[in-house]
């Protein structure tokens, strides 16, 4: 049977199944092109908002950690200066005492050696005086011709050398 | 010489409600749709988040093709229609290009777009009575003023008209002015070169070249034009009946 439609013909019949057809067709694009990819789609989407969300999260970490460094580092410096500060006043307060301290010593020393030759300075005395004393009575025994007992004249002696 | 110009050629008939004849029209309508289902199948098979293949690449702009043409021409929350339009632009567009196989082009049977005009016009009044209500609907026909009813409902009724035949023509009459410039070619070469000896004056040389021209413009850039005129109108008209004014 090999007949031909008209060229313009209508059918109800043909007119039902294009409409079926086109909803078949409607269909399968939807079920096996739109479905899947708007799927794909949605989770690329999912993706890229959570990659977002996490760049965002960590940009807000770093944002974070720089303030507390900052922070951190302003601590830092204050405490450092505190330090410092405390180190050269403690250093301060330590070369003065020991410059007290040396002054002190070298004063005591300066004592102590004046002492010691206003001591020696004594002792020479004396052992002039006693020096003289006998060279006195020597001279004096020389002179006298005879024994004169240094005792016996000590006193005047020492007397006549307070004099000089 | 004779030319014939039919309709579908009929392969036989379901012996059901007087005769259903089962013509070029729906098996070359079953190819077309199986076509897109396959390709279908194939654009979308192992789709990966990352794409890696050019299938997944070309699936999803054709996806987001249509539903940018739709957003763009309805408007935003009418992105459920896009299967519909991308499922005419395919069916219309593949349908005509079949005849670059040889194939009788289903589009070129008046019931093909008669029932595609007739399920938008359906789908045109469903979204006008739901947006407007029964009444105002009915009340739309009365605009500017009673007078213009009349009017009004050939207005209405000339719309899936238009729609057809606008389609139905442009495929037909591209089926047959090749028809007739391919037969006047055989004749005039046959005027032309009948004296040459033998068989050669037989050849109708100057069928050559000339008919791929008309082709190209009435098989290539008809069809794709006709398919995506057809869904800008589906589009229009059903953005329109379903936007309030």
């Amino acid at each position: 049977m090999n007949e031909y439609l008209e060229l313009i013909s209508l059918n109800i019949w043909h007119i039902i199944a294009t409409i079926l057809n086109l909803l078949i067709l409607m269909w399968i694009i939807k079920k096996f092109l739109f479905k899947p990819v708007q799927k794909v789609l949605a989770e690329r989407q999912n993706q890229v908002d959570e990659i977002y969300s996490a760049a965002e999260k960590s940009a807000a970490q770093a944002e974070a950690d720089r303030k507390l460094y900052n922070e951190k580092l302003e601590g830092a410096r204050e405490e450092a200066e505190a330090i410092v500060k405390a180190a050269t006043k403690r250093a301060d307060r330590l070369s003065d005492e020991i410059i007290d301290k040396a002054k002190n010593k070298a004063e005591e020393t300066i004592r102590k050696a004046e002492n010691d030759i206003a001591q020696e300075k004594k002792k020479a005395m004396n052992e002039l005086k006693n020096e003289i004393s006998d060279i006195s009575v020597q001279i004096a025994e020389n002179v006298v011709g005879r024994e004169i007992k240094a005792e016996d004249h000590r006193e005047l002696i020492d007397d006549f050398i307070d004099k000089l | 010489m004779e030319i014939n110009i039919t309709g579908a050629k009929i392969y036989f008939e379901i012996p059901l409600f007087g005769g259903i004849p089962i013509t070029e029209t729906q098996v070359n309508s079953w190819l077309v749709m199986l076509a897109v289902f396959i390709v279908c199948i194939v654009l979308t098979h192992n789709l990966k988040v990352r794409p890696e293949s050019k299938r997944q690449i070309v699936a999803e702009w054709i996806v987001e093709k249509v539903t940018n043409l739709v957003r763009g021409n309805m408007g935003e929350g009418f992105e459920g229609f896009a299967p519909f339009i991308c499922a005419i632009l395919s069916l219309s567009a593949l349908s005509s290009l079949s005849s670059l196989l040889g194939l009788y082009p289903p589009t070129a049977d008046l019931n093909t777009v008669a029932g595609w005009a007739l399920l938008v016009f359906v789908m045109i009044t469903f979204f006008k009575i739901k947006t407007n209500g029964f009444l105002g609907y009915l009340k739309g026909y009365t605009e500017p003023f009673a007078l213009f009813t009349p009017f009004n409902i050939l207005s209405e009724l000339g719309t899936p008209v238009s729609m057809a035949f606008r389609h139905f023509g442009n495929v037909v009459s591209g089926t047959v002015i090749s028809a007739l410039v391919y037969s006047a070619l055989a004749a005039l070469s046959t005027v032309l070169l009948g004296w040459l000896p033998g068989f050669l004056g037989e050849i109708p040389f100057l069928q050559v070249g000339i008919p791929a021209i008309l082709s190209i413009y009435f098989d290539v850039f008809s069809s794709c034009m006709q398919a995506f005129i057809f869904a800008m109108l589906t589009m229009l008209y059903i953005g329109g009946a379903a936007s309030k004014e």
